[in-house]
């Protein structure tokens, strides 16, 4: 059964909103771009404050071990060393660091530096504070330390026989377990055509890598006992209420800055004990700024990588048509050595449950267990892009296994475009979508139909060359209260946003976001909304980017994370911008001594105005805001609540889940992207090249096309990338392989294959705009790319089992492949043969 | 990141002569590639200072060395800890003597190390292929210095 959603906007008495959308829609210029393509954006790292000291971090060698000795005396003799820090003496001065899970969880003791024991290559065990940079990494490389290896957990099956144990206090591995489960499954099993049982599939570490890497600036300043922070946070709302307990301060003294921010994709939200590392140096050198600025290998050692996931045990029933009819699935997911995010992951990935599909009874086994590998923290297309590749993988094996092409496969599956809103088994309401229809287009785009002879033409030649699809949704705008469904007792639900829009005193439209953009164009789009509702162009909308807690535009939902802010920061933006247009017709009514229904709003002589249609008596902005903020004796009563300085917090409709049945809607738009691919594999080489690529994208109504065409392109990238080349992988020592861009091999421009672009509109009822949050993608070239791998290679026995692949892991699938790896991986049953 | 090795040599030393080099950490440790400089602590531990680079990774290493098993004319090994720039190492490396026909003995070694940091993140790729050079330099030295 569908429900339906519907957000309440309210109208705006004045002409400039009543008439269509001029400027939303557009592909305009985005406003940010000259600063930072002229080389002014002002980054953390760019900031030097009078006095600041530099902080450097002395990082574990070992992925797991005791600290059997730790002297610093070295370092803090080097001249121009002000301070040191050690874990035993940060234990000290902090809590440890609120955990959201419950039970096992809630024994971690989650300290920003490591006090006894390193549980992951790279966390911290010292720092060391200068008067420079250089003097602060001479000084680190003086401290002495002495470990005690202990065997490292690395898998999530070494995870789960808890032999080692990551933090004893858990006295387990195993941070949450949960049972999703809806419908009728064994029913759903007894009535199948088909069972195809899968083996286990694995979705591999990466990380976002952003330009930039964290940053931090901090000032405790004992005097007004508040602390200071400038950072590239991207959750800073979410940060300080770690912070806070943590550091023994009120949230309120906690300050958060941030400006321009070069990329994140949701990897920086988690920095926030580096951020308590350099509060507390601050603090111990009597209040003076400590700048932290992460190098490239401490960013991929110890910042955060995405969730890795395996996936045990896998049953698929299947009606005599190919049909999915119930899914049945064990899920790991490894965090890494704290939650910090988590558990929060182990119910994200249900906002896609079903994926694009009608199957109607799932179950699935989720455990979470921690290991002696980076944290992990939300990597773009965060937990549900794992969830989508299991539910695509599943597609194509069975597809393959009952010889039923990767297309029909999809739209025998596909929930249907008259189907929308669609309530998935779990509650979640899919407000709209074509899922068919965009099928169509990509395939339309790269010419599916020609492919398909060259291949069978490239088959007889002996190449390997293969099509395939992924299909992707992109849940935007959660709703907290699925963190009820991990911990009951968890103090968060829904979502909201705030923003101000204002008429300085000189009549500039102003507008403060509260947002975290880090490249998503949030100063356009605002422009875009604003001008269309008074009327005027973006050029004449000065947008505020970033963070500031003391302009309190703010909720505890503040940041940029999980595909959101077309819906919820734009619509705070229109409603404190409907609100200004209000204050404005009335104020001008009264200094026009007009009628507000006969007000327009225009641009005139002196710029932005409101004009008397009956009497051409008009007002510009400065005026108006002349009026109410210096010159405003005579002023009747009935006004003196117009400030023109309007903020507005948005809302989302949510209720708190059923969290018992794990049941509801965890969020509220579902922006879809379907990309298809043609591989070849080398057969001497076994390298993977992407012959043709084509991606659509649908995410409701747009507000600035070419953003959204970035933001394909952008997430294009980060999946080809990570399906073919990045790959935060360990060796058996806990030793992290990919500390630098030289062995991560982030993808680049040289590697990037032409894009065929397609886009189709299918507005959101349950946003104001119709638009839908998105950028995130589902990692769709992660699914694309496999699948295509799959159908390149699944005539030679290869089932694509891992989400990385090259050429070497495609060499030895080759290889396990030929020594009946095939029929270990996939089963296939028929308990009622279809007649 | 684990790297073994292991071989057999012939010198023309007795068995004993071949131990009472090889638990003699002045004449031992010199041969040791790219020594620096060493501190006795006692009569079986001391610390050696060795210059160790790979490409950039450039810097001395600190490595504390002790006799862990010593029978006279039969067998030494000796085990290793010390900080290597951006990482750590630990390392054992055990001979074992047999006498061979005129006076000879034939040496078997094994040498066995542990790298673990920044150092095998970075460079863990050429870590396997430097260590064998350095350890046929130390074996050819043990050889010429025992004629």
């Amino acid at each position: 059964m569908a429900t339906t959603l519907r957000t309440k906007t309210k109208k705006t008495k004045a002409a400039a909103s009543s008439s269509p959308a001029k400027w939303v829609g557009q592909p305009i210029r985005r406003k940010e771009e000259d600063r930072l393509v002229r080389g002014k954006g002002i980054f953390v790292d760019d900031q030097k404050l009078m006095g600041m000291l530099h902080i450097r971090f002395v990082r574990s060698s070992y992925g797991h071990a005791k600290i059997t000795r730790l002297d610093v005396s070295k370092a803090a003799a080097l001249p121009g060393v002000v301070c040191t820090l050690t874990g035993a003496e940060v234990k000290s001065m902090v809590k440890p660091f609120i955990e959201i899970g419950p039970d096992a969880g809630q024994k971690i003791a989650d300290y920003p530096m490591a006090v006894d024991k390193v549980v992951f290559q790279g966390e911290p065990v010292a720092a060391v504070v200068a008067e420079t940079r250089l003097i602060a990494e001479d000084a680190a490389e003086l401290v002495e330390v002495e470990y005690e290896p202990l065997p490292p957990v690395l898998t999530a099956e070494e995870a789960l026989k808890d032999a080692s144990l990551v933090h004893p206090e858990m006295g387990t591995n195993r941070n949450w377990h949960g049972v999703f489960e809806y419908g009728n499954i064994e029913k759903a099993f007894q009535q199948a055509a088909h069972v195809v049982h899968i083996g286990r599939l694995h979705f591999h570490r990466f990380s976002s890598t952003p330009l930039e890497n964290n940053a931090v600036i901090a000032v405790w300043d004992s005097r007004s006992e508040r602390i200071e922070y400038w950072s590239n946070n991207s959750f800073p709302s979410f940060a300080a209420q770690f912070l806070s307990p943590a550091l023994g301060v009120g949230i309120d003294q906690i300050l958060m800055k941030s400006f321009d921010i070069g990329g994140g994709f949701g990897i920086k939200i988690t920095n926030y004990p580096y951020m308590a590392v350099c509060a507390l140096a601050s603090r111990k050198t009597g209040g003076r700024p400590i700048k932290w600025a992460e190098t490239r290998t401490e960013h991929m050692q110890a910042s955060a990588h995405g969730n890795e996931r395996t996936f045990f045990d896998t049953r698929v029933a299947l009606d005599k048509n190919g049909v999915i009819t119930a899914i049945d699935s064990r899920h790991v997911d490894d965090c890494g050595a704290y939650p910090r995010y988590e558990p929060l992951g182990c119910v994200i990935w249900a906002q896609v449950l079903p994926g694009a599909y009608r199957v109607k009874n799932v179950r699935i086994d989720v455990n979470q267990v921690v290991t002696n590998k980076c944290p992990v923290g939300p990597n773009r297309g965060y937990s549900r892009m794992q969830q989508l590749w299991f539910i695509e993988r599943i597609l194509d094996i069975c597809g393959h296994t009952l010889g039923v092409s990767n297309d029909e496969m999809r739209l025998r599956n596909y929930i249907r475009k008259e189907e929308m809103p669609y309530t998935t088994p779990n509650g979640c309401v899919y407000d709209s979508g074509d899922y068919a229809g965009m099928l169509a287009l990509g395939k339309k785009l790269i010419g599916w139909d020609d492919w398909k002879k060259k291949q069978a033409a490239a088959r007889k030649e002996g190449r390997w060359i293969g099509m395939g699809i992924g299909s992707t949704l992109d849940s935007g705008t959660n709703n907290f209260g699925q963190a009820q469904i991990i911990n009951n007792f968890a103090p968060f639900s829904g979502q909201s946003k705030a923003a101000n829009v204002k008429l300085d005193i000189y009549g500039e439209v102003v507008v403060s976001l509260g947002s975290v953009p880090q490249g998503q164009g949030h100063e356009t789009t605002a422009a875009q909304v604003v001008a269309d509702v008074l009327g005027i162009s973006p050029d004449l909308v000065k947008v505020k980017p970033g963070f500031d807690t003391e302009q309190n535009v703010y909720t505890g939902h503040t940041g940029t994370y999980a595909s959101q802010f077309a819906v919820t920061g734009l619509s705070a933006i229109h409603g404190a911008a409907v609100k200004l247009c209000n204050e404005i017709s009335r104020l001008a009514a009264w200094a026009l001594k007009g009628k507000e229904k006969d007000l327009e709003f225009a641009i005139g002589a002196q710029g932005p105005e409101v004009r008397d249609r009956r009497t051409k008596k008009s007002i510009n902005y400065w005026g108006l805001a002349n009026l109410v903020n210096v010159n405003n004796a005579g002023m009747p009563e009935t006004l003196w609540d117009v400030t023109l300085n309007c903020r507005h917090v948005y809302h989302a409709p949510f209720q708190v889940p059923d969290v018992k049945r794990k049941y509801g809607n965890l969020t509220l738009t579902y922006a879809a992207q379907i990309h298809v691919a043609v591989i070849e594999v080398d057969r001497e080489t076994f390298q993977p090249k992407i012959l043709a690529y084509a991606c659509v994208d649908d995410c409701g109504r747009t507000i600035n096309p070419r953003i959204v065409e970035g933001q394909v392109h952008g997430c294009t990238a980060h999946g080809i990338g990570a399906a073919l080349m990045e790959n935060c992988a360990y060796d058996s020592d806990g030793n992290l392989m990919a500390s630098t861009f030289s062995d991560y091999t982030p993808i680049t421009a040289m590697n990037m294959p032409d894009l065929l672009y397609g886009h189709m509109e299918s507005p959101s009822p349950f946003s104001y705009n119709g638009a839908k949050g998105m950028g995130e993608g589902g990692a769709a070239p992660v699914h694309t790319v496999c699948a295509a791998l799959q159908d390149a290679l699944y005539s030679s026995g290869v089932i694509i089992d891992d989400s990385h692949n090259t050429g070497d892991s495609i060499f030895r699938a080759l290889q396990r492949a030929g020594s009946g790896g095939f029929a270990s991986m996939v089963r296939v049953e028929h308990p009622r043969p279809s007649r | 990141m684990e790297i073994k090795f292991s071989g057999v040599f012939t010198v023309r030393k007795t068995p004993q002569e071949v131990y009472d080099f090889l638990v003699d950490p002045n004449r031992f440790c010199p041969l040791l590639p790219d020594y620096q400089s060493m501190e006795i602590l006692d009569a079986k531990n001391f610390l050696v200072k060795l210059s160790v680079g790979i490409s950039h990774i450039r810097g001395t290493a600190a490595v504390k060395m002790s006799l862990v098993e010593a029978e006279p004319a039969t067998r030494a090994v000796y085990e290793g800890k010390g900080d290597v720039p951006g990482g750590s190492a630990t390392l054992r490396a055990g001979f074992d003597l047999q006498a061979a026909p005129g006076g000879e003995t034939k040496v078997s070694w094994l040498g066995q190390s542990n790298v673990v940091g920044r150092i095998a993140s970075l460079a863990g790729g050429l870590l396997e292929p430097l260590a064998k050079k350095n350890v046929q330099k130390l074996i050819d030295g043990l050889q010429k210095a025992l004629g």
